[in-house]
């Protein structure tokens, strides 16, 4: 290192001292202890920034700035509930609100029963073709009379609409020990399905007479009470295509 | 940030910030009002910094680029050539015993933008070259270099300001009573 050197090096030298143990100005000050010229000029140069230093930091601040500042801090500060903690604590009850209310709305909502969970997998084999109808016939009476004459649930009310479609077959199972049967329509190709069992036989006693709409999968189904049955309605596609033979 | 916390930061901060802003601006009105207007954005923004140790870094780095964004609104400064000090000047030396502050502000004020934000930084003592660097978001070499002649260019403005004083005291011719 050369004195020009060390004197670029010794130019960012604090003049108090505070950089006395950075490893940066090492070879600076110990080349400036060994030259004479180089020290005489770092102890100008020290003397001059000391000066400075002292002349910069006696300049007068105005009257009243501190106040402004002050003043206009305050209202320049965010308003509580807008900082991060605040955000925070907002972000978690918004997110606890909608675990809730999904929770809530996940309880409330209408679910398929058990009857009507095993109606829907009978549905599907009879649709998929793994098993076949038990009684077949494309006037819905004769499928009534069958039903009735083998002592399986029969409908005593059904919707005016289907009454008017071509009816495909019947098919009857038991599920925890209650008979119930499937009535099978068509509609323009698309099947509609009308599934019966006694009220009696199921838990849920609260059954009301307004259909219930509940969506599984592709299957829209809509589930009322009638008297001492309890009929569901099923097809693919939505609950509006379903509400339509209910009217 | 709670209120105290905020005056604290004010009453150990806003006399070298303001300091430094005047060194900038080289108006009194301008360095209040940049002063102003970065602790006011302190206090929108605080709470976003993490590190409440980083404050005076933070408040230094936010007046010299709020400073910078007006600059760029205004006229055009000619690009400064950093390379033309003469390291000659760097032996100059001043009678610093017959400078006051405000011939050091002028001087400093009349160092190119590059310089002066480099030396005032220095010179409030508030910042090694490391911290000058972080501030001004420039590369520790261009630190030192800037550091270098940037006082080299304080030195001879002013050795040109003690000359011009001194031009100006006119001695009283005594009166030979004799």
């Amino acid at each position: 290192m050369n004195n020009h050197e060390a004197q670029f090096v010794l130019n960012a030298y604090r003049p108090n001292g505070q950089d006395a143990a950075d490893p940066q100005f090492s070879d600076a000050l110990a080349q400036a202890r060994r030259d004479p010229m180089l020290q005489q000029w770092f102890t100008d140069s020290i003397a001059f920034d000391k000066a400075i230093t002292e002349k910069l930091c006696s300049v007068e601040v105005p009257a009243g700035l501190r106040e402004s500042i002050l003043a206009g801090g305050r209202v320049s500060r965010p308003a509580p509930w807008l900082r991060p903690l605040h955000k925070l604590a907002i972000a978690a009850a918004i997110l606890l609100c909608a675990i809730v209310g999904s929770l809530i709305h996940e309880i409330s909502k209408p679910r398929l029963a058990g009857w009507q969970t095993e109606a829907l997998d009978v549905i599907s084999s009879l649709v998929n073709g793994k098993s076949r109808f038990d009684f077949q016939s494309h006037d819905s009476a004769q499928l009534v009379a069958w039903l009735a004459d083998n002592h399986a649930m029969s409908p005593t009310k059904i919707p005016h609409r289907l009454m008017g479609l071509q009816s495909l077959g019947c098919k009857t199972f038991a599920w925890n020990g209650s008979d119930v049967s499937v009535i099978c329509f068509v509609n323009d190709g698309r099947e509609v399905h009308l599934v019966m069992t006694k009220a009696s036989a199921l838990a849920n006693r609260t059954l009301r007479s307004e259909p219930q709409m509940v969506q599984r999968g592709q299957w829209a189904t809509a589930t009322w009470r009638s008297g001492e049955m309890v009929y569901m309605l099923v097809s693919e596609g939505s609950p509006d295509e379903l509400r339509s033979y209910l009217l | 940030m709670s209120a105290n916390d905020f005056k604290q930061l004010v009453d150990e901060q806003y006399a070298p910030l303001f300091r430094f802003a005047l060194a900038l601006a080289k108006s009194e009105a301008d360095a209040s009002d940049l002063t102003q207007q970065t602790f006011f954005i302190w206090a929108s923004k605080s709470d976003q910094l993490r590190d409440p140790s980083k404050a005076k870094a933070w408040l230094f780095t936010t007046l010299h680029r709020e400073f910078l964004n007006r600059r760029r609104h205004e006229v055009r400064f000619p690009q400064v050539e950093l390379d033309e000090a003469c390291v000659e000047e760097m032996s100059i030396s001043p009678n610093m015993s017959v400078i006051d502050s405000a011939t050091v502000l002028q001087a400093l004020s009349e160092l190119e933008e590059p310089y002066r934000a480099v030396i005032t930084l220095f010179y409030l003592e508030q910042f090694s070259y490391r911290d000058i660097a972080d501030v001004l978001e420039i590369p520790v070499g261009t630190v030192m270099s800037r550091l270098s002649r940037g006082k080299a260019q304080l030195r001879q403005r002013l050795v040109s300001k003690e000359e011009t004083t001194a031009r100006r005291i006119v001695p009283i011719a005594m009166e030979d009573r004799n």
